[in-house]
């Protein structure tokens, strides 16, 4: 009896716990998106790392597919696109590894890490997704392995919202 | 007698050498194309010529071309990163599965400094780019200086030239 009254309530629990889950927010649409060049604000970051993300996003958006158009920033053609998104992309924290600390001793000293603020805006400004990420290269690979690391899990969410 | 022999031998050998035709010019060292030239794969190894206002760097599968005129910006840095190339990569994977870590040490010799050049560029459309070299170590600031005589413009003149390797 006890047996059986405990199932029921686990029942019970489950059931309302899958009615309280809300809705998969419903996907943006766009033809086309515009990627900004990273902005480093006050953190200190090596060139070469806020443009190979800045390529790295282009690359990998352009291959994931997902919208019609990638255009670089300043490009003159995106302003005539009407459901034209624009990527933010901003720097928060950096901090920078060494291949050789990180092949000695894995995972325990030497990797490479950003962190940034990834949003979309459209035409008007307003934002339609707002997220913190982060690029990391842990054992393997160059310093620079952390912007492609990045880049990939901002494609990911855009995938996943468009 | 022997010493009016050996130093007639001495002096005809150095009117030889002299008359030797120069050396031929080294070639041109070679660098690695890190990201941002669209017609030019990733890490594809080439030679960077800068030429009549034009900065062009040669590949094994093709070539892109950026006018000086349309640099924005160039920055140098350096990094140690590990040489021998994907060879390189693939013996040092290999080696990690050695008995004790053994395979460790190559991680330590297998290192070399290079320097990091990246250009900022506008294409026709108006659009950024970003090309990311990495080079021989000493040469991405005379590269900076012969862009920068070609036309190229720059902002950071050696604010971003400092050793970053650990």
């Amino acid at each position: 009896m006890k047996i059986s009254v405990g199932i029921f309530l686990m029942l019970v629990a489950s059931i309302a716990a899958s009615a309280q889950k809300p809705a998969a927010a419903p996907k943006l649409h766009a033809s086309a998106i515009q990627i900004d060049v990273v902005d480093v604000g006050d953190v200190s970051i090596p060139a070469e790392f806020r443009y190979a993300i800045y390529e790295r996003l282009i690359e990998q958006i352009r291959a994931s597919g997902v919208f019609k158009t990638v255009y670089r920033s300043g490009d003159k053609a995106a302003a005539a696109v009407p459901d034209l998104v624009t990527l933010h992309t901003e720097v928060e924290a950096f901090q920078e590894g060494s291949q050789m600390k990180r092949e000695l001793a894995p995972v325990v000293v030497g990797s490479t890490k950003v962190d940034v603020t990834t949003q979309v805006t459209d035409k008007d400004g307003k934002k339609l997704l707002d997220q913190k990420m982060t690029g990391k290269v842990r054992i393997f690979g160059e310093n620079l392995g952390a912007t492609n690391d990045l880049a990939k899990r901002i494609t990911k969410l855009l995938v996943a919202s468009f | 007698m022997k010493l009016n022999v050996l130093l007639s031998i001495l002096m005809g050998a150095g009117a030889a050498l002299a008359q030797a035709p120069a050396p031929p010019p080294a070639p041109p060292p070679n660098i690695r194309h890190v990201i941002g030239l669209e017609k030019i794969k990733r890490n594809a190894n080439g030679h960077l010529t800068i030429q009549n206002g034009v900065m062009q760097f040669t590949a094994k599968k093709g070539d892109a071309t950026v006018a000086a005129s349309s640099i924005e910006d160039i920055f140098v840095g350096t990094e140690t990163g590990q040489s021998g190339g994907t060879a390189g990569r693939v013996v040092k994977t290999a080696a990690m599965a050695a008995p004790f870590g053994s395979g460790k040490v190559l991680t330590l010799l297998m290192r070399t400094k290079f320097d990091i050049l990246t250009v900022v560029y506008r294409g026709a459309d108006g659009g950024v780019h970003g090309v990311i070299f990495a080079l021989p170590k000493g040469l991405a600031e005379s590269t900076r200086s012969q862009l920068v005589a070609a036309g190229a413009h720059t902002s950071a003149p050696q604010t971003e030239l400092k050793d970053r390797t650990k």
